[in-house]
C-alpha cells in the first residue's frame, strides 16, 4: 500500500499564499459551477446540521411546547428547566463521574502501553514484526459483537493465582476493554508520528551519549507530541461514546452516561426535553476537545498512513 | 548498536501482546469453541452438536434476511457515502476553481470541514436517538411535522419497505463527514502543481475530478471502502436502538450482529450466538480480503 506522505504544514501554507496571490490573475472558469458547487455546500450543510439544531432546539423548550403538534422552531419561551432535571434525574451525575473514571484509565493506558508498543515497531527491525502490524490491522476490522460473550465469560473469572475476581459489573472491567479496543488506532497512528522522526536525530543524540532509552525519553516521546494528543482525543472519544460493551457487562449504577440515555429513552417514553438535554451534556466534552485539535484532524486520520 | 535491541522490544512489546493474546485471540478462539455446542449462556458447556448450529443457521430464514440487509449495506453505504465524500472533498479543496494560478475550495470550506465532521462526534446512541425523533411515524416526527396537517404521516421504521432505507440513511449521515476529511487530506497531498498544469491545459473541473483526483487518491478511497463495509457488517448499534421491535416490523431490518446479540443475552442461545459471530467473523475477513485484492491496481504516484 503506498501511501501519499502527510506534511501537516503544507495545506496551511498553502492556504495563506492563496490569499497573497487573491485578485492578482483570474483563470477563467465558469461562474455558473462556481454557484453550483457553493449551493451545494449550503444545503449539504444544512441537512447535515438540521439533526443537531433540532436537539438544541428541543432541549431548550419546556415540556408543553415539546410534546406540542405543531413543531416550533424556535423554543418561544427558552428554558434552563430540562437541563436541571437530567442533572437531578437518577444516576446521571454516578454515570457521568464513571463515564470520566473509566475513559481515563483506558486513554491514559492505552498512551502509555500504545507508545511503547509504537516505539519497538517503529524503531526497531526484529522476527515477528510484521505479524505484529497484521494482527494490529486485523483486529480494527474484526467485528467484536461476537467477542461479547466470550468477555463475559473471561471477566467473570479473572484468576490471578492467589485469588479470584469477577470485573463483570465494575469499573476496572469495562476500562481494560476499552483500552483494547482504542490500543490498535492508538499503537498505529503513533507509529506513524514516531517513523516521522528521522533516525538521525536517535543516532545524532546517541554519539552524544545517551542511552537508547534516553533517546526515547528525551528525543522521541518530546517530538511525538501531536501525536499522543490527537490519539488521546480519538481514544477518549471512542471509550466516552461506547455503550454496547458496558451496557452488557455493568448494571446501570456501573455504566457511562451513554447507556445513562439509553435507558432513559425507553423508561421514560416521552420525556425528550431532559433527554435532549443530557444529549447535549453528554457531547460537550466531546465537541470541545475535537475544537481544540480540529486544526489538526486531518493529521490525526492519517498519520498512520505514513509508510514506516 | 552498543546495546542489545531485544531487552527494549519484550519489554515494550509484551503487554500490548500479552492484551491481544487475551482479549482478541483467546477470545475469539473460544468463540470458535462454543460455536460447536449447544449452550444457554450459563453453567457448564456440554452438548457437543457439531456442525448442529450451522446446520440451524441454514434453515433460519431470519438469518438468511439478516444476511440480505447486510449486503443491501454493503453495496449502498460504500457507494454513496464515498461518492458524496469525493464530491464534498473536490468542492472543499478544488471545486473554487483557481486565483492567481492557485487552486481553491468553495468559499467557507473550513466551516463546512468543521460542520461535516460534527455527525461523527455525536456518539452512535444520541444519532440513534435523534434520528428516532427524526424519522418518527406522526405529526411529532420532524419530517412528518414539516408537512401540512392533512397528509398522510410516512411511517418510515414502521414500514417495512422504508425501514432499511431509513438506516441507511442515517448510516451515510454519519459516516460522510469523516471521509470529507479522510479524503481531503489525501488531496491536500496532490501537489498544486498537478491541477494548475491540468487547469493550463485547458481540463474542465470534470476533467480534473476524474483524470487526476481519483487515480491519485486510489488508495484511500480503497480503505475507506474496507471501513464502510465493515460497518455495514456491523450496524448494530443504530438497527438496535432505532428499529421498530428490534429488527422489526416482522425481520424488516434484522442483521447478522443484531441476531448474534439478542441470541446471546436474551434468548439464551449463546452456541448459536457463537456460531453466528463466526460466520460474521468469517465474512468481515473475506470482504476485506476481495475488496483489496480485487481494486488493487499500480498506484499512480504523485
Amino acid at each position: 500500500m503506498v501511501a501519499p506522505a502527510v506534511t501537516p504544514t503544507a495545506p496551511l501554507k498553502r492556504r495563506r499564499k492563496a490569499k497573497a496571490d487573491e485578485g492578482v490573475i483570474t483563470v477563467g472558469r465558469s461562474r455558473s459551477g462556481t454557484i453550483l458547487a457553493n449551493t451545494a455546500g449550503v444545503v449539504f450543510s444544512v441537512l447535515m446540521l438540521f439533526p443537531v439544531y433540532w436537539v438544541l432546539n428541543t432541549a431548550f423548550k419546556p415540556a408543553d411546547e415539546v410534546l406540542a403538534l405543531e413543531p416550533g422552531f424556535w423554543p418561544s419561551n427558552p428554558t434552563f428547566d430540562n437541563f436541571i432535571s437530567a442533572f437531578n434525574a437518577p444516576l446521571f451525575l454516578k454515570d457521568m463521574r464513571n463515564g470520566v473514571i473509566i475513559t481515563l484509565i483506558a486513554v491514559a493506558g492505552a498512551l502509555v502501553v500504545g507508545f511503547l508498543g509504537a516505539l519497538a515497531i517503529a524503531r526497531f527491525s526484529f522476527y515477528g514484526r510484521k505479524a505484529i502490524i497484521l494482527v494490529v490491522l486485523v483486529v480494527q476490522l474484526v467485528p467484536f459483537l461476537a467477542l461479547l460473550i466470550p468477555l463475559f465469560l473471561m471477566l467473570q473469572n479473572v484468576d490471578l493465582g492467589f485469588k479470584k475476581f469477577d470485573l463483570t459489573d465494575s469499573l476496572p472491567g469495562v476500562s481494560i476493554t476499552y483500552l483494547v479496543l482504542i490500543l490498535p488506532y492508538t499503537i498505529w497512528t503513533l507509529r506513524g508520528f514516531i517513523s516521522g522522526i528521522p533516525r538521525e536525530l536517535d543516532e545524532a543524540a546517541m554519539i552524544d551519549g545517551c542511552t537508547r532509552a534516553q533517546v526515547f525519553w528525551r528525543i522521541i516521546l518530546p517530538l511525538t507530541g501531536p501525536g499522543l494528543v490527537a490519539t488521546s482525543v480519538y481514544g477518549f472519544i471512542q471509550a466516552w461514546n461506547e455503550f454496547i460493551i458496558i451496557n452488557t457487562l455493568n448494571s446501570p449504577e456501573n455504566q457511562n452516561l451513554m447507556a445513562w440515555l439509553l435507558q432513559n429513552q425507553t423508561t421514560r417514553g416521552t420525556a425528550w426535553g431532559p433527554l435532549m438535554a443530557g444529549a447535549i451534556i453528554t457531547s460537550i466534552p466531546v465537541v470541545v476537545f475535537f475544537l481544540i485539535i480540529q486544526r489538526n484532524i486531518a493529521t490525526g486520520l492519517t498519520a498512520g498512513a505514513v509508510k514506516g | 548498536m552498543r546495546h542489545g535491541k531485544y531487552p527494549f522490544i519484550i519489554g515494550f512489546l509484551v503487554v500490548p501482546v500479552a492484551l491481544y493474546a487475551i482479549f482478541v485471540v483467546w477470545a475469539y478462539i473460544q468463540a470458535f469453541y462454543l460455536s460447536v455446542y449447544e449452550w444457554s449462556g450459563l453453567g457448564p458447556v456440554e452438548n457437543f452438536v457439531g456442525l448442529g448450529n450451522f446446520r440451524k443457521m441454514w434453515d433460519d430464514t431470519l438469518f438468511w434476511q439478516s444476511i440480505k440487509h447486510n449486503v443491501f449495506l454493503l453495496i449502498f453505504l460504500p457507494i454513496i457515502t464515498v461518492i458524496l465524500a469525493l464530491i464534498f472533498a473536490f468542492l472543499l479543496n478544488v471545486g473554487g476553481g483557481q486565483k492567481g494560478g492557485v487552486t481553491r475550495g468553495v468559499w467557507g470550506s473550513k466551516v463546512y470541514r468543521i460542520i461535516f465532521f460534527f455527525p461523527q462526534l455525536l456518539a452512535l446512541a444520541i444519532v440513534a436517538v435523534i434520528f428516532g425523533r427524526v424519522f418518527g411515524p406522526d405529526k411529532s416526527g420532524m419530517i412528518n411535522g414539516l408537512f401540512p396537517e392533512s397528509w398522510q404521516p410516512w411511517l418510515f421504521l414502521a414500514d417495512e419497505r422504508y425501514a432499511m432505507g431509513c438506516i441507511l440513511v442515517v448510516l451515510v449521515w454519519q459516516a460522510v463527514g469523516f471521509y470529507v476529511v479522510l479524503f481531503s487530506a489525501g488531496m491536500g497531498n496532490i501537489p498544486t502543481e498537478v491541477y494548475e498544469a491540468a487547469a493550463i491545459d485547458g481540463a474542465s473541473r470534470m476533467t480534473l475530478f476524474f483524470r487526476i483526483t481519483i487515480p491519485l487518491l486510489w488508495n484511500t478511497v480503497q480503505v475507506a471502502w474496507v471501513y464502510l463495509g465493515i460497518a455495514a457488517f456491523d450496524a448494530f448499534a443504530l438497527v438496535n436502538i432505532m428499529t421498530v421491535d428490534r429488527g422489526g416490523p416482522d425481520g424488516a431490518t434484522s442483521v447478522l450482529s443484531l441476531m448474534i446479540y439478542r441470541n446471546a443475552f436474551e434468548f439464551s442461545q449463546a452456541g448459536y450466538a457463537s456460531a453466528l459471530g463466526v460466520v460474521l467473523f468469517f465474512l468481515t475477513l473475506t470482504f476485506a480480503w476481495v475488496t483489496l485484492s480485487a481494486t488493487r491496481r499500480e498506484s499512480v504516484e504523485a
